[in-house]
């Protein structure tokens, strides 16, 4: 029978969207340092009228440390859009303490504990996703668009009304000058994060830019038919702080 | 005996050498001698990998001290099972409240297990308490804890020797040296 690790602030069991981060929760639960799994969602990416195109979401909150950890088994090569997630995040958020948890540490770390045979099984490009279990009360089922990455975008959040611990607003010495933003709203919807994805790996080359040329204006176009009616009417923005995640988070 | 060519030959380099490890150890006796100037120090070492830094650190400390032994649970879990909590499989054998106590340790890490120590031992109300460690690879530092005396900082690397292992083997190397990955790859 799999356990799987309960935060130590009140609250559902998360739902982890990788097994390795359930992984690194039972450890941190064995050393007794608490956590959080997936609490605030921090906002890096604006459109020109301050909606939210881009966030980042840290997959554990240490209160007692005041530490965000960012677990990524993916391979080296791969973690280059993290890298620069982490990077917009530090700029935007310089308050905000986060370290990134490669691949590599995590593999280090279970070789340490002599359990390097399951960081082979939780590693790589996709890992194993943790069973499905039923929603406990209160709890977000899965989230739409979780990549298992904790990047998920912020229109994979919904709104929970929760009172949430906020982290910091974005630094005004950041490169982005924000306006306004509606994070809970549909602006990270499939679309836009077509339009991210597009925007990845175009420019590099000729024919990345050709490429990416063609991406961005099947994502625009996939954009126009889906925001429209994402956008609840009067909606109003929120401001550009992180935003709590949806269930996830312990109360 | 083979057994002993065989753990020479795990190691894919020498990270220090027996006189790095000796020259270092006797300039941190020095610093803790000097600092704690003539008050009774208790050093609390934790097995098992500490135990030869233990050793030797103590040797050159010019103070009046007394040792103390402590043993922790290492994780160990796996997705199948409950793991539970870190557990003190050897505890304290006397009382260090209101004494100055020096956590000495072999290598901090990840912080995981040090900062349990920290918090743990703290609640036994010693006068003061800092920590030596041998070696320190800040490269995977998850818990952030100031350490006050700090032998080398090494590479993101896995070692083994004086003291360390893997699997329970190559403590009793003389120098630190980094294991050959086929080993611990081979080995899964």
């Amino acid at each position: 029978m799999i356990e799987e690790p309960v935060p130590s602030s009140r609250g559902p069991r998360p739902a982890f969207a990788h097994a390795s981060e359930a992984e690194l929760a039972r450890i941190l639960t064995y050393y007794d340092v608490r956590w959080e799994y997936e609490p605030d969602t921090f906002p890096i990416s604006w459109t020109l009228d301050g909606e939210v195109v881009e966030s980042f979401s840290p997959d554990f909150y240490l209160p007692d440390l005041d530490l965000y950890v960012e677990l990524t088994t993916l391979k080296q090569s791969l973690v280059r859009k993290k890298n620069r997630k982490l990077r917009r995040l530090r700029e935007l958020y310089p308050d905000v303490r986060i370290k990134l948890f490669y691949a590599r540490d995590f593999r280090m770390l279970l070789l340490k504990f002599g359990r390097l045979a399951l960081a082979e099984e939780l590693s790589g490009t996709t890992g194993q996703a943790t069973p499905p279990r039923a929603p406990s009360p209160g709890a977000a089922s899965a989230l739409p668009g979780a990549s298992g990455t904790g990047d998920a975008s912020a229109a994979s959040r919904s709104p929970d009304g929760a009172a949430g611990r906020r982290a910091p607003e974005p630094s005004s010495t950041g490169d982005a000058a924000p306006a306004a933003g509606e994070a809970d709203d549909a602006v990270g919807s499939a679309a836009s994060a077509a339009l991210l994805a597009a925007d990845a790996d175009a420019g590099r080359t000729p024919r990345g830019r050709r490429r990416g040329r063609r991406r961005r204006a099947a994502a625009r176009s996939a954009a126009q038919s889906a925001e429209a009616p994402t956008h609840p009417a009067g909606a109003a923005p929120r401001g550009q702080g992180p935003v709590p995640s949806a269930g996830t988070r312990p109360a | 005996m083979s057994r002993t060519a065989d753990l020479h030959a795990d190691v894919g380099e020498v990270l220090l050498t027996e006189d790095d490890i000796r020259a270092k150890t006797a300039e941190l006796g020095r610093r803790i001698t000097a600092d704690y100037a003539g008050r009774p120090l208790t050093l609390v070492s934790v097995l098992k990998g500490s135990l030869p830094f233990m050793a030797d650190l103590m040797r050159q400390i010019d103070l009046p001290l007394r040792i103390d032994l402590m043993e922790v649970s290492s994780y160990g879990g796996t997705a199948t099972e409950t793991s539970g909590l870190v557990r003190i499989i050897k505890d304290l054998s006397a009382s260090i409240s209101g004494e100055d106590v020096l956590l000495v340790e072999d290598i901090i890490d990840t912080g995981l297990t040090l900062n349990y120590l920290v918090r743990y031992l703290r609640g036994k109300n010693p006068a003061s308490l800092r920590i030596c460690t041998l070696l320190d690879k800040p490269a995977r530092r998850l818990v952030d804890i100031p350490v006050d005396y700090r032998g080398f900082e090494i590479p993101d690397q896995f070692v083994v020797g004086y003291g360390l292992d893997y699997s329970e083997r190559y403590r009793n190397l003389r120098f630190v040296g980094v294991l050959r990955p086929e080993v611990y790859s081979e080995a899964g």
